[in-house]
Order: C-alpha cells, then structure tokens, then sequence
C-alpha cells in the first residue's frame, strides 16, 4: 500500500535525523584536526588528549557515580514514599504529590535556583554533596510518578491475601507488593538514571569546589572547538549503546535458559546495576587521579579560579610537579560570575580576575595582601603593568596577562581608512551589516560605545551613559550583529566576519593562524586591561598561593602560558621572546602604551549597576530584532 | 494497613526540605528588596512591576513562548506520523523502533545539542547539503531556525513515545467496527483513530511545550549570544548582573505560567478520560 | 419450504493459522431472512468463519458468494453486511446518537433523514432519550443494544453476531435473546449468530450449525437437532442425554441392554452396531410392573424445574476377594537397631515373567527402618526362586547388617469376572494387610483397590478403563485378625431422568418412553 512506503521513508528520514549528530559526533572525534567541517584523517589524538585529561575524566566519573547513587536511592525512597503515600489519607496524599510535581512543573532553571538559594541559605558548602542531594531531590518525583499508578492498579487484596497466608506485613510488601509493581519501579528507575545523567542547569547552579558533570563540562569547553568533546561523548554514546543491548539482550537469553531449567538473574534490575557498576569501575580503574606527586607540599590541593583556556598545556602539572601539590581548577566565563561565588563565600586560594574586579574585591575586602618577603616575581615583570591605579602597590596583585581592546578584521574585506576614520564607530557601519561580532560583555561593549561617543570609559555621567546605552542598541537593531564570546576567536580564524571586538590576546592567536587578520586600535583610545592573580581573604592554602604565583610568573611558567594563550605575557623575557618569535609582526601581541586616550577601568558600585541593566536591555533589543 | 502509611513520613519531611522550601525561598526573593541576604527585608512588588512595565521583558516573554508554540507545533506535525507508522508495526519492530527512538535520550542533552553545532556552522555538512540543492548560502548557525532545530531534537521523541503509546493502547475492535460500518482506512483513522489519540498528543505537548519554554542553552548554543529568551535573561540576572530577586521574580512569573498550562492540560485530559470512565449502571 | 434466495454461499473454505487448519472445507448456504446460529465449543472455528464473512480475516482456500457474487476481496467496508462484536466496540469518544449515526454518516445521508431512522432505531431497542448519553456510563445491556442498533440501521442484508450475549447475566440473556428474535423477524433479514451455549440457539435459530474441529457436523431445525442428532457428538452437545451402545435389528427395532424395543428410525444395516439416544425428559417413572426397564434408583438432585434421578437400570459386575488381617510379623534385629517388615501376596500368573525386584518390594510392601530414628534403611538383597506355575515360593529381603525376613509369593490364576452383556470385566486378588496398615490407612476405598490390584475393563477394548467402586462389611476403626470379604464392581448401565415425581433413593421403579424416543445414531469414526 502507498502508505506503508510513505510511512517507512519517513521513518528511515527519522532516524537519520535522530542519529545525524551521534554519527558526526564520532565520526569527528577520529578527525585529525581540530575543524568541525573538515575530515582531514584518522587519529585517535582526542581521545588521547581525553584520557590525559584528568579533569574531564573526573568529569564522566562525577556523572556517572552521581546518576547511579542518585538513581539507586531515588528509587528505593520513591518506591517506598509511593506506597506509604498511597496508604495515606487523601488529603496528605494531595499535598505531597503537588509537592512532588514543583520539580517536573517548574522550569529547571527555578528549581536550580531555588535549590542554590537553599544551600546558601543554610550555608552548606556546595560540591559533590550538594549535587548528588540535589539530583536525589528531582529524581525520586520522577519515581513517585511512575510507581503510583502501578500501585493504584493493584488488586487491594493482594497484601490482604498475603498476609492471610502468614506473612508479615513487611514481607508482604517485599514479596507481593513489590514484584507487582516492578514495571513501575524499573522504568522509574531508568527515567531518574536518564533525568540525573543529563542534568546541566541543576547541577551548574549547585555544584561547587572544582566538582563538574559531564554537562558542565561541555557547557565550558564549548566555547572553544575542542574535538575531545567529540571524543568524551563518542565514549558516552558507546558506553550507553552497549547498556541498552545487554539490557535488552538478557531478557532474550533468560528465556533460552530458562527452556533449558537454568535461571539467571532473579531480576532485570540486577544486571542493569551490575553493567553500570562494571562500566564506572572501568572508568575508575581508567581515571583513578595520578599518584600524589612527591615533594614540599605533598598532599596539599590549591584551588585556582581562573578564565576558560588561560594556561598553558604543562603549566597546572608541571606546578603538581614541582611542588607535589595538587590543583583544582575551576573556570568562569565572566568576572561577575567569578564574583557571584566568591562573595558568597566559596573557598580558593588564587583568583585571576580582571583589573575592575580586582578595584572592587578589594574595595569589599574579599581578598587579602601579598606576603611580599614570599614573592620572588616582581622583578620580572613589565614595569608597564605594575601598579596600575586598582592596586597601586602591588599590595594585593600580581599580573597574570594584560593587553589591550580592538578590533579584529578581515583585511580583505575592511579598509584601513574606514578604521582609522570611524574607529569603534565601524560597528555602525551600514557597509558591515550583517557581518560584524560584537563581544558579550558589558563592560567592554560599553567601553566601545563610550569611546565612540569620545566619552571616557569611566565616566558616571548618566547622561552620556544612556547616550552609549541607545548608541548600543542602535547598533543591535540596525547591524544584526552576532554577539559572542570565546566563539570569535576560532570564527575569525575562519574568516567568518568582516568586523570583531576583541581582545588583543585572541587576536594575536587569531593572527597567528590566519594572515588576512589584522588587528587595529583606534586612536580615540581604548581599553588597557589586565588580568592579575589575587588571593582570597578565605584562602586554605596561602603559602601554597605565592608559590603558585611565583611559579606562573616565572619565565617557563610564563612562556608556556602566553605561547600557547596568545595573550601577553607580564614577564618581560617572555615578552620579548615571543614578540619576536611566534607572534612576530603581530601587532596584536604588544599592547601599545603611549596614546593617552588609553584607560584602565576604574570600579564603580552605582555604575555598574547602570550598565548592567542597560546591557541585559542591549541583548533583550538585540534578540526582538532578530 | 496503618503501618504502611508511615512509610511516607520521611519523604514528606525530605519533600518539605527540598523541594517545598527552595520555592518558598525564591518566592520570598522576589517579593523583597535587600540584595543578596536575609538579613534585613521589607516586602515589594518592585520587581514583577518591572517586569511587567518594561516592554522588552513582556517581548522577550513573547517570544520564548513563540518559540516553544512553534516546537510544539513541529513535533506534532513529525512525530504524529511517525508514531502511526510505529504503531502499525509488529510488536516486535514496534519494541526496535522505540528503542532506537529513545536510545539518542540517553546520550547527554548537551552533548547532543553540541554537535548539531559542528553540523551547523559555516562550512559544515548541512551547508554542504544546502548549496548542493541550490538552496542558498547563508549562515545556519546562530539563527531562529537553528534553535529550532535544536529544539525539535531534543523534545521530538516524547512526543512520538507519548502519541505511539496513546495508539497502541487503542481497542482493535474499534477499527473493526469502524470499517465494518463502512468507513475506508482514511476514514477510520480520520473519525476513530485520530480523536482517541488525543489524549497522547495533549500529554505529549505538555511534555515538550513547558520545557521549551524555559530552555536556555539550547538557545545560547544555537543561537548565539542575541538569542536571549526567558531563561536566558534569568540566568544572566543571577549569575552576571547578580540581581536576586530580580530574577527570583521572573522565575515566579515562569513557575505560574507553567502550573497554569499544566492544569489547563490536566483538565482537558480529565474531562477526555472522563468520558471513558467504566461506571456500571 | 418456501424457496427463499439464497444469500451466502460457503464453498470449501480452508483457513489455517500457525500450521494449525482451523477450518476444513466449509460448505453452507445460508437464505434470507433466516436465523442462523453456528454453535460449537470454543476453539471449533465457528467465530473464524464469521469473521472471514466479515471480512476481517482472509480465507486460505475457498470461496464466499454474496448474491451470487464472489465477495473474497472485498473490504469490510464494501461488504452489505454489518457486525455486533462481543466486546460491543462501542466508539468511547462518540455518544450513543453519533455512535448509531456513524456508518449512515459515512455513506453522506442527509442529517434529517439521519435523525429519523436513528431514532426509529432508539425506539426499537428501548433507549429513547438516551441520544447524548455517554456511552462508556451505560450498562452492559444497554451497550449491547446500542450495538445492534448501531449495526441495524444501516440496514445491511445480513446482520453477523459475534456471542454479542456473553457479557451479560442470565436473566438479562434470555431477555436479549427474546428480544433479538423478535427484532430479527420484524427488521426481516438474514441474522448469522455464533455461541456456544445450546439453549440459546435452540431458543432463537431457524436453522442451527453445529460445529466441531473445523469441520460441520449438523446443519437443520431446532427440532431436527434436538431430536434427531446425527452422531454422538451432536447428541451430546445438545440438550442432556443418555447414550447407550446398541445394534440395529432390523428397520424400526433396536435392541440394548439385552432388550428389544421399537423404535422409529430405519436404513441401517442389520445388526448395525449403532449409537442411541434417550432424553432424561422422555423417560417417565412408573411403577415396577408398568415399566419397560426397571432399576434401582441411585441419587436424586432437586433442580428446582424437575429431580434429576440416576436410575440404575443393569447391574454392575462385581467380583469378591478375601482379604487376610494379620498381625504385625516385623521382625527386629539384635544387632543393630534395626527392624524389617514384608508380607505374603498374590500374583497373577501371567505377571510371573515380568516380575522384578522393585515390583517385589511394592507388592510385599517391604520396609526396613531405625525404630528410633524413624529413618529408612535399604533392603540390599532379595532372594527368591520362582516358576511360572501356581503354587507358593519363598522370598527373603536382607538388609545390609544381615537382618532378614521371609514372605511367600502365592501364584494364582487370576480372579476375574466377565459380563459379555455389558461388555465389561472386572478383576481383584486376594491380599494380606496387618491390623496397623488398615487402621492407618486415610482413604481406604482407594487403598484397597490398590492392594487387591483391583481393575475394571472394557472386554471389546481392553484399554478402556471402567470405573469400579468397592464395598466391604467391616468397620475398618475395629477390625481385627481374620478374613473378610471385598467386593469390587461396575456401575452397570445408569440412566439419567428428569421427572417431577417424587422418588427416594433405593427406591425399586420402572422406567418407560414411547418408540419415537429413541433416537438412532451411526457410531461414530474416530
């Protein structure tokens, strides 16, 4: 019949949608490069890198010890809940279960805040705790609404009948109640395994202390392309297929058994539990942390907060190395969300903000002064960068990098004259419509609008203020541009856009890899920037931090971390050194010093706030005219 | 069976502690005014007021509405068809197919919605595709089309499964009926089979509506940082611009919106399924 | 009868499912305006047929003709005719007006006419005012109705009923199926109906189908069925009846039970080994001397309409054995704490060749245990030496530690009776139990048929097993040594009778029925 051809080519076009992106996944995650379009060869690289790095691994164990803890106590407490509950009387019966939806009724991103909100509130230390409760918490609804039914169903006599014949009324639970409910439990089991499993935005809101699932995990690195992302999940995907055939596979073999007067498994739970267990132990055996290094600080982990993609390949472990520490890094996107957890208290020992965060952590005494007689750093670094106005003395800093703010463009496609004419007012240029990048960042897409406006980057003024926020929002509606972060650095490597706000650091790498990329500061001025290390007031490890601080500022240190960032180094060898190596003719990499319209940001309470709020109204505007 | 109620209590008081609490908590935030502790606080309307005044804020609700509305519609319109064809199938295909629909669930959402990226950026297969039907060379990522995208793949398979259960479940003997009174194929399906699936389609909505609503990194995945929908501005509130209660009132106003769609939903369901209640006469 | 059209041809229809041939080569015409019921057990293919005419399933072989047209590839949809399923499959989304309106919705009528014939059609079934009920809160009757009429108004030629009564409580049934009647012959068109219970369709048909394996084994009347079964299947399918083995004489006379009687039937051969049929309801209670047969009778039950008595009418064979009471002989070791036990018995003759140990040990019910612990100690060793002639032999059972005791095996030519009248047999030996095994026994009837290897045959076949029930004298709570008497016998003939007389057990009657009672079958082929 027509139809059935109909019906089957659908359903062929179906699966072939469903498993498009499963199969490039790993079809990419044996790519020899790094492009996400382009299959240049084999090679099992990534899933080298993935193995050596201990952080996702940590991050695939964290999730899977997470979802199956979670799934197995969700389970028992939800079976257990569901069938005391369905004994209860009616009204407490109601309101439990309209409890039991707020988890599934709300948006998960209310229930992650509200959970946040709880554990701060009670001042518990978020981690792994904090994840595996929460987890625990929006799995066992999920349970409740998959046994109750089941339960409903039953035959009441049942446990009457039981218990006629003998049995206790705990035994009459187990071994009638139960295994007539099992359906229910198990596929409430599978329903929390995959609910826990897959979680991002809970456990991004309540996790702490350097512990990340998976998910957070990509949601990190996916700023960057990173082709172990393919890998990590090429191996979830394999790992989750073969689950799924044993699974299903048992039951098929417990039958041809069973013909022959064999059993197995008394239950299908149990080898669900023993693959999984199988598999993380597998996993353990394959990510069991390296053996404490030896050396001063044996046994000792300093928590470093720092930017995604901010050090070089060997710095963290030849730090471990060298002091026998251990380090726990932690990434942020932005300085505010840095902020956020480190004025509620979260414990590090070294913070590596921007300059205006800095103004404003010490302003709010979150961090302490350097013990100077441990510092031996000062020295080598750049005079250029040293007390700059948010810490005059170097009291409580040291930089880490600095540079510059510009624009990054295509030389092909933007004239020199149109940058030196309009400077930052490029962006409104209706000849670049469609084709420019603007950055997601408040403070420095204020800046741009305030330097075009040939206003000062720090001014309070309110009304040049609203000037800079309506010059904004001009700029959204009328250019359609692409705001980004991380994204623009490989973007422009491939020559996507004609115009970008940009960091010189990533212009640099951007240059390096691409030679039609040009770098251009106007003179109208703009921002000088950097990003130093600070220790927090509620640092554990304080003598471990200056070591760390020396060791990244000394020359290897150093070298690794700019040749392999692309931001400028403070430590004047490096500098030097690669100015005139890798990124020689790269005007990107030496951050000019000598133009007066050049400013630092300076921290301001109020206007912050200002910009903010305007900057949340930029995006709003920019996503209406979409 | 006294003693089996008590087995209840201890989840009654976890319950209470992790799930009552934590909205009692950002109720309280959005109704008051003092930063980001509980020390001092005098109650406010302030925030929803801003919400509701500020006509980009009601835009952007609109539009994240907008775009779970057109979600939903897509799935139904794909996935209706879909579910038929499983459920016409043997019962044992019909397991295969299920299973090779759900088994893409498994993998982690992010990931999933991460690689579409790959697919999707410039240069990239579906681009490829594109240009080799002549259809144009824009850019795929970052555009509406590709939230949708996203979208779609995410919440696409619940609601095959929910329809393809609500089909399968069906009494045979109605189709029998239908064609013995001399309805053809089209016919039945059109006046028998479609009405008595609704139940699944309805359940199946709510199952991809409400969470499309309030996604937020499918969006800023997919569509780029301009991309801001309700949930997008309600994590920026609370992790970059730090404003609590600001966002605690937005994620009131998401919470009400969804428990009013739910309850609507369940009461369109129970006034279907009331109709089928057995009572014996 | 009058020569009406015939409307459905049924030609060979073969239908298999899962290698199984559930239907083999069905012939059958079926006539307007008739009331035909395929009855059978489950599982007979009376319900495959009806699908298959409905078209809901395809036939492997054959060919079903619709007014003389071939109606094989059709779709239900295109065939005239119209269905009541079991289950009713009421459309739960529609109310009881959409639910009959629908299949006149499909052919586009008008909505008034619509209206009309759906409500000439509510007041036919009695549910006037019932139009936007809905349908799932009716009750079972009413949704059965709701059915039919849905089904009727479309006004199909023949009307298919898939044991639409099922669902619903006797009294309700019988009301349904007066009312189905009625319905049929006022409407006016062909009614197919299927069941399985008897009395309905003798109630409603005009012309019943009996069924069985596939295949059709009676196709008449009520009337022709009921009285004049063509085989012992039919006869015992229908109605409640005696069936007795007997042999045509000659035309109109039968004899059975060592009797001659007349009888209205005829065209068999002579001395044709036949079937016979007597209803309980025939037969009448009479005094002794007026009877045809007479009897004990054996069992009377109040069935509120009439009793149902069982009348002995031929006594069983019987055969008396002795059996021994002995006094405990175990003979207990020195030794060790040990004790054994065994007794005497009797084997047949013919049983001497295919003697063995294991059979040793069963008849002699040799034991050997540890009194104190009450737990079993092998017999390791038997010894005996025996030929294959009447007489006594010795056999000895040793345990391991040498504690021994010895039995004799007594051969005999075995006691049996036979009854060549009533084709049966029956065989017992006499037995020795001790005092203990009789007082410890807990069913007794069944222990001493089992020691006395009690049996009962058929001597035309003798495989076929009769039932044999025991009687005996003592009162086993007291019994003593010594030797009693036991007796095992047949039933004999047995004959059931409805009567609103009143009769006791034991009672001695006579038993009397007009020729025309009894009814001549062929002896079924197996």
């Amino acid at each position: 019949m027509k139809k059935r051809y109909f019906g089957k080519f659908l359903m062929f076009l179906m699966i072939l949608f469903f498993y498009l992106p499963i199969a490039f996944m790993v079809i990419f995650s044996f790519n020899s490069s790094k492009s996400l379009t382009h299959f240049t060869g084999f090679s099992l690289q990534w899933y080298e890198r993935m193995f050596n790095n201990s952080a996702m691994m940590e991050s695939l164990y964290t999730t899977i010890i997470v979802a199956v803890i979670a799934t197995i106590v969700s389970t028992v407490v939800g079976t257990i809940a569901a069938i005391g509950l369905s004994k209860s009387k009616k009204i407490v019966r109601e309101i439990v279960l309209q409890i039991n939806d707020f988890p599934i009724m709300n948006p998960e991103i209310v229930t992650a805040i509200g959970l946040m909100l709880l554990f701060i509130t009670f001042g518990v230390e978020r981690g792994f705790i904090t994840m595996l409760l929460a987890h625990i918490a929006f799995c066992i609804p999920y349970v409740i609404l998959s046994v109750m039914p089941k339960i409903r169903s039953l035959d009441p006599n049942l446990a009457d009948a039981a218990m006629d014949l003998g049995c206790t009324p705990w035994q009459a639970l187990v071994k009638v109640i139960v295994p007539q409910i099992m359906p229910g439990i198990i596929s409430g089991a599978l329903i929390a395994f995959t609910m826990s499993f897959d979680d991002f935005i809970i456990s991004y809101f309540v996790t702490g202390g350097g512990v990340k699932n998976l998910s957070i995990m990509v949601y990190t690195m996916s700023k960057r392309v990173n082709p172990s992302i393919n890998a990590i999940s090429t191996l979830v995907v394999a790992v989750i297929t073969v689950s799924l055939i044993i699974v299903n596979i048992i039951p098929i073999i417990k039958e041809k058994r069973q013909k022959q007067n064999k059993t197995m498994f008394k239950n299908k739970k149990t080898p669900i539990i023993l693959s999984f267990l199988a598999i993380a132990t597998a996993i353990t055996l394959i990510a069991w942390p390296k053996q404490s290094q030896v050396g001063k600080y044996q046994g000792q982990t300093l928590h470093v907060y720092n930017w995604g993609e901010y050090t070089g390949e060997n710095v963290i472990a030849a730090f471990e190395k060298e002091t026998g520490a251990k380090v726990i890094m932690d990434l942020f996107d932005s300085n505010e969300q840095m902020y956020i957890k480190v004025a509620n208290g979260e414990p590090y020992d070294i913070l590596v903000p921007s300059d205006y965060m800095i103004e404003r952590l010490i302003q709010e005494d979150l961090v302490q002064k350097l013990d100077k007689s441990q510092l031996n750093c000062l020295d080598l670094i750049n005079e250029d960068v040293k007390g700059l106005p948010y810490d005059k003395n170097n009291d409580y800093s040291i930089p880490y990098f600095w540079g510059t703010v510009g624009i990054v463009y295509d030389t092909t496609k933007v004239s020199e004259e149109d940058l030196e004419k309009e400077g930052y007012n490029i962006f409104r240029n209706e000849k670049y419509k469609g084709d420019i990048y603007l950055y997601d960042s408040e403070r420095d897409s204020f800046m741009m609008a305030l330097k075009a406006l040939g206003y000062s980057m720090n001014t309070k003024d309110q009304k040049e203020l609203e000037e800079a926020y309506q010059w904004l929002v001009d700029c959204v509606t009328t250019m359609k541009p692409e705001i980004v972060t991380d994204e623009i650095i490989d973007n422009m490597v491939q020559q996507r856009k004609a115009l970008g706000l940009i960091y010189s650091g990533d212009a640099a790498y951007v240059m390096s890899e691409n030679e039609n990329m040009g770098f251009y500061m106007p003179e109208t001025g703009t921002n000088l920037w950097s990003d130093a290390m600070v220790i927090p007031k509620n640092a554990k490890n304080v003598e471990l931090a200056h070591e760390f601080i020396n060791f990244v500022s000394s020359f290897d240190s150093a070298y690794d971390n700019s040749s392999y960032v692309g931001y400028t180094s403070p430590n004047i060898e490096v500098m030097d050194e690669l100015s005139t190596t890798d990124f020689e003719g790269i005007n990107a990499y030496t951050p000019r010093s000598n133009n007066k319209n050049d400013e630092v940001f300076v921290y301001d309470e109020d206007t912050r706030k200002v910009i903010s709020n305007y900057w949340s109204k930029v995006k709003i505007a920019a996503s209406n005219a979409q | 069976m006294k003693k089996f109620s008590q087995l209840a209590v201890p989840y009654i008081v976890w319950s209470a502690i992790m799930l009552l609490l934590p909205v009692l908590l950002i109720a309280f935030y959005s109704v008051t005014d003092s930063g980001n502790s509980i020390v001092n606080f005098k109650f406010t309307f302030a925030h929803f007021q801003k919400f509701f005044t500020d006509s980009s804020f009601l835009l952007i609700l609109w539009r994240s509405i907008l775009i779970a509305i057109k979600t939903t519609i897509i799935c139904v319109l794909i996935g209706y068809p879909v579910a038929y064809f499983i459920s016409r199938c043997q019962e044992r295909v019909q397991n295969i197919l299920v299973l090779v629909i759900t088994l893409p669930m498994w993998i982690n959402m992010l990931v999933r919605t991460y690689a579409w990226i790959g697919i999707l950026s410039d240069g990239g297969i579906a681009q490829t595709i594109l240009q080799f039907f002549g259809l144009g060379n824009s850019s795929l990522l970052y555009t509406e089309e590709a939230v949708l995208l996203g979208m779609v793949y995410n919440f696409i398979p619940f609601m095959i499964l929910q329809i393809n259960t609500s089909l399968s479940k069906m009494d045979k003997s109605l189709l029998e009926a239908s064609a013995d009174l001399g309805a053809n194929h089209f016919l039945t399906f059109w006046k028998v089979v479609f009405p008595l699936s609704l139940p699944g389609v309805i359940s199946g909505i709510s199952l991809v509506f409400l969470p499309a609503v309030s996604s937020f990194f499918i969006p800023k995945l997919l569509g780029g940082g301009q991309f801001f929908l309700i949930g997008n501005v309600i994590e920026n509130q609370f992790i970059t611009v730090g404003e609590w209660n600001f966002g605690s009132a937005i994620s009131m106003i998401m919470a009400v919106i969804m428990m009013l769609s739910m309850y609507a939903v369940r009461h369109v369901e129970a006034r279907n399924s009331g109709k089928r209640k057995e009572k014996k006469a | 009868m009058d020569q009406s059209k015939k409307l459905i041809q049924f030609r060979n229809i073969v239908k298999e499912f899962d290698g199984q041939i559930v239907l083999k080569g069905i012939n059958l015409d079926i006539y307007e305006n008739e009331f035909v019921t395929l009855l059978g057990p489950s599982g007979c293919g009376k319900t495959t047929l009806l699908r298959i005419l409905g078209g809901f399933l395809d036939a492997n072989e054959g060919s079903i003709l619709f007014d003389n047209e071939d109606i094989a590839n059709k779709p239900p949809y295109q065939r005239e005719l119209n269905t009541v399923f079991q289950k009713y499959a009421l459309f739960p989304h529609l109310n009881v007006y959409q639910n009959i309106a629908f299949g006149l919705k499909i052919k586009k009528i008008s909505k008034d006419v619509i209206e009309q014939k759906v409500m000439r059609m509510l007041k036919l079934i009695g549910l006037e005012g019932y139009e936007n009920k809905n349908v799932t809160e009716l009750s079972g009757g009413q949704q059965q109705r709701i059915a039919i009429a849905r089904a009727l108004v479309n006004e199909p030629q023949v009307l298919l009923l898939d044991e639409p009564l099922g669902a619903l409580d006797l009294k309700l049934r019988k009301e349904m199926q007066y009312e189905l009647k009625k319905i049929q012959q006022e409407v006016g068109i062909t009614f197919i109906y299927v069941t399985h219970d008897q009395e309905e369709a003798l109630t409603m048909s005009d012309k019943i189908v009996i069924m069985k394996d596939g295949e059709i084994q009676q196709v008449g009347s009520p009337q022709d069925i009921y009285n004049e079964p063509v085989n012992r299947y039919v006869a015992s399918f229908i109605g409640e009846s005696n069936i007795l083995p007997g042999v045509m004489l000659e035309d109109y006379k039968v004899r059975f039970d060592d009797k001659d009687f007349e009888c209205v039937d005829f065209g068999f051969k002579t001395n044709e080994k036949v079937d016979i049929v007597l209803r309980p309801e025939d037969i009448d209670i009479v005094p002794v001397s007026q009877g045809k047969l007479t009897g004990e009778v054996m069992s009377v039950l109040f069935k509120g309409v009439w009793n149902e008595a069982i009348i002995e009418t031929v006594p069983g064979t019987s055969v008396t054995v002795n059996m021994n009471v002995i006094k405990n002989r175990d003979v207990t070791s020195n030794v060790k704490s040990e004790m054994i036990s065994a007794n005497d018995f009797y084997l047949d003759l013919e049983d001497v060749a295919t003697l063995d140990e294991k059979e040793i040990i069963a008849r002699a019910d040799a034991q050997a245990w540890n009194p104190e612990t009450d737990s079993y100690i092998s017999i390791t060793s038997i010894e005996y030496d025996i030929e294959e002639k009447v007489g006594e032999y010795d056999v000895v059972f040793k345990t391991a530690s040498g504690l021994q005791v010895t039995r004799k095996i007594i051969v005999v030519d075995q006691r049996f009776v036979k009854n060549e009248k009533a084709n049966e047999a029956v065989s017992a030996f006499n037995f020795f139990k001790t005092v203990d095994e009789i007082m410890e026994s807990v069913t007794l009837d069944t222990d001493l048929k089992t020691w006395a290897n009690a049996q009962g045959w058929k001597l035309s076949n003798e495989d076929e097993a009769v039932d044999i029930y025991v009687d005996y004298d003592f009162d086993p709570e007291t019994i003593k040594e010594g030797v009693y008497k036991v007796t095992f016998s047949t039933t004999g003939r047995e004959l059931k009778v409805h009567t609103t007389d009143f009769v006791e057990e034991g009672q001695e009657v006579g038993l009397t029925f007009y020729p025309e009672d009894i009814h001549v079958m062929e002896k079924m082929v197996f």
